[in-house]
């Protein structure tokens, strides 16, 4: 169930249909402080981030008034975008509230203050009601079209009538021709100022006046039509695509909160903490969904956990080494885990019991075969870079002539080829050592690789000793 | 569309018509009261076609009436959105023509007469297709279709359109005169 392919279509409804609205009050002059349009799509793109939210945290958050906010959102709920509920609360549900919101992590909202002050205040929250929104965007786009449609072939349309007198300007519709008839029967007359009627073309005519011109009406309309397609063509393409899946859906409040802290609550307490910094990483992708993925990710390690607890026991040595990046503080680990424990300390554990001496034997017989193994392997390695030099070398004594011309153009490469050079120093340098000694001399050639060669070897053993 | 439909009503009956035809005047009184008139709600009754039941009468204190609540069956007339009607043209003039289907009033307005006829003044003004074929004027016949209606408690008023496919003029009393 993604959010995305709904988010988008909420956004490009937002564009295409809310963005010059203004949203005014109902005492505030006409002219008032500037208007604020482009905020309704500014709203509701914030909304598309957000499930529930509390209606004061996003206007926090898009630093708007809380007044000029709840405008909005009461225009967007008469629009039937969002849903919206109100309920009076005490610190205690605010709290519930908050945690429900840790655990879906918004990560947005991380401003929450003053929760002990408040006593029983009433408090909004709001959130995209995603499949309504759906069928809201379709009727609107099929009134539209049958709007203009009724209009090009004129059917359906009731007829307007308006009064030519500029002073009075009234409008009539074809209901009222009954009383608004002349003596004479011939013509529609203005209940207030007797004058004669004229016909009014609804859309058409506030741009073209005179209604008369049946042909340049219809073409009017035509481009009306044309250009609503295209304009909104990416919407439909979206409503489309959006058509077969399932709209997200949070549910009401209370249920989205009992949701919300169920998931909380598996995850376990000592890891909310982590769980809600992991998710809030999350929360800017757009699946904000916490109790679906991550869920998963901390059930597995308390999981892991349990199973250490079982084969603590019997198998002390099976414990992985943890690489020293994973391990954080407050990581409940024991030695092993770290990898501070040697070889011998193990053995010592593993000696306590007589099958696992037996075990230890045979491991200790095996890590010995597979040292003389691991010599022969280095042996081999090191011949074999041996006669790799030897060949090179005898390639480069070929290539000296011709190979003038092509040096300088490696240099100019700068800083690697320089480094590169400097590696074949080391290496011929090395050479006349590389027969006495088995594998240090390929660790030394090896160095601008593995800076720590010392530590490799325990840890090779380890694990070679583990899987025995 | 017509409905047949039980109805109520309380009446109230004259001390005068006490006596052995007492049931037959509250029926006659019911007709004359009832029949004709439009609600809102149920449309215009147009026949009563029987009484079911008649409540026990109350006399009513100072005046001496006596109030029967009558339960009767009724059909009834009421037009809708979208409905095919065949209406009698009225009147005819440049902003359209009036119509009756029964009791409704329709107004089909000059837009919504197909583009090909024109009106035409003159003492019987009428709306004539550019070949003469087709003519609209008094007391014509026309199939039209109800695109909307405005209910008001005692009163249906229609809009009506012929610019559709089978609408218009279905019989011409001009030919025939």
């Amino acid at each position: 169930m993604s959010l995305e392919p709904f988010n988008r279509l909420v956004k490009l409804a937002a564009r295409a249909f809310y963005d010059d609205v203004t949203i005014k009050g109902d005492n505030q002059p006409k002219a008032g402080r500037g208007d604020n349009r482009g905020m309704a799509v500014i709203v509701l793109d914030a909304l598309t981030r957000r499930q529930w939210v509390r209606e004061e945290d996003l206007a926090k958050a898009l630093k708007l008034h809380s007044k000029q906010l709840r405008r909005t959102l009461r225009f967007f709920e008469e629009e039937k975008l969002v849903t919206r509920e109100h309920r009076k609360e005490s610190a205690k549900g605010a709290k519930i509230f908050n945690a429900a919101m840790a655990a879906t992590a918004d990560g947005q909202q991380g401003t929450k203050e003053g929760d002990e002050k408040m006593k029983m205040h009433m408090h909004s929250y709001c959130c995209l009601d995603y499949a309504q929104i759906y069928d809201v965007v379709r009727y609107r786009m099929h009134r539209m079209k049958k709007k203009i449609k009724d209009e090009l072939d004129n059917r359906n349309t009731i007829q307007e009538y308006i009064c030519p007198n500029s002073s009075c300007g009234r409008r009539y519709s074809a209901f009222d021709v009954l009383q608004l008839m002349s003596m004479d029967g011939e013509s529609f007359l203005c209940e207030n100022c007797k004058a004669e009627l004229t016909e009014s073309e609804k859309l058409a005519a506030e741009e073209l006046g005179d209604g008369d011109d049946r042909k340049r009406r219809h073409e009017k309309l035509k481009d009306m039509l044309r250009k609503m397609e295209e304009q909104l063509k990416p919407l439909v393409t979206q409503l489309n695509r959006v058509k077969d899946l399932p709209a997200p859906e949070f549910g009401t409040l209370l249920a989205w909160e009992a949701r919300a802290h169920a998931a909380a609550q598996a995850t376990g307490d000592s890891n909310a903490n982590d769980s809600s910094k992991s998710s809030q990483g999350q929360g800017y992708t757009g699946t904000p969904m916490p109790f679906l993925g991550e869920t998963r990710v901390e059930v597995a390690l308390s999981g892991l956990e349990a199973k250490e607890e079982i084969e603590h026991d019997t198998k002390p040595t099976s414990l992985k080494v943890l690489p020293p990046w994973m391990i954080k503080q407050g990581m409940n680990l024991t030695k092993e885990q770290r990898g501070e424990v040697n070889p011998q300390t193990k053995m010592e554990q593993g000696s306590s019991s007589v099958d696992d001496k037996k075990l230890n034997l045979d491991n200790e017989d095996e890590k010995s075969l597979q040292d003389e193994y691991l010599k022969a392997y280095y042996a081999a390695l090191v011949k074999r870079q041996e006669e790799q030099e030897a060949s090179q070398r005898a390639q480069q004594k070929t290539e000296l002539p011709e190979g003038v011309s092509e040096t300088p153009s490696e240099r100019q490469v700068g800083m690697k080829s320089k480094r590169e050079d400097g590696n074949d120093e080391i290496e011929w340098e090395e050479d006349p050592s590389i027969g006495n000694s088995g594998a240090e001399p390929y660790r030394l050639a090896d160095l601008n690789v593995e800076a720590d060669a010392s530590d490799h070897e325990d840890e090779e053993d380890d694990i070679d000793w583990e899987e025995g | 569309m017509f409905f047949h439909i039980t109805l109520e009503r309380n009446m109230q009956l004259h001390p005068r018509h006490f006596g052995p035809h007492l049931r037959d005047k509250l029926v006659a009184k019911l007709m004359k009261d009832v029949e004709g008139t439009c609600s809102g709600r149920h449309g215009f009754v147009v026949a009563i076609t029987g009484v079911e039941d008649i409540g026990k009468g109350l006399i009513r204190e100072g005046t001496g009436f006596v109030t029967f609540p009558v339960k009767y069956q009724a059909v009834v007339f009421r037009p809708f959105k979208g409905e095919i009607l065949e209406a009698v043209v009225t009147m005819v003039n440049k902003m359209g023509f009036f119509a009756e289907a029964g009791p409704v009033q329709i107004f089909v307005s000059n837009h919504l007469i197909p583009d090909d006829m024109e009106f035409q003044s003159g003492d019987m003004p009428n709306y004539t297709t550019s070949d003469g074929s087709v003519k609209i004027q008094k007391d014509s016949e026309v199939r039209l279709k109800i695109i909307g209606t405005r209910v008001d408690a005692t009163e249906i008023f229609c809009i009506g359109t012929i610019k559709d496919d089978f609408l218009g003029v279905i019989n011409d009393p001009g030919a025939t005169a």
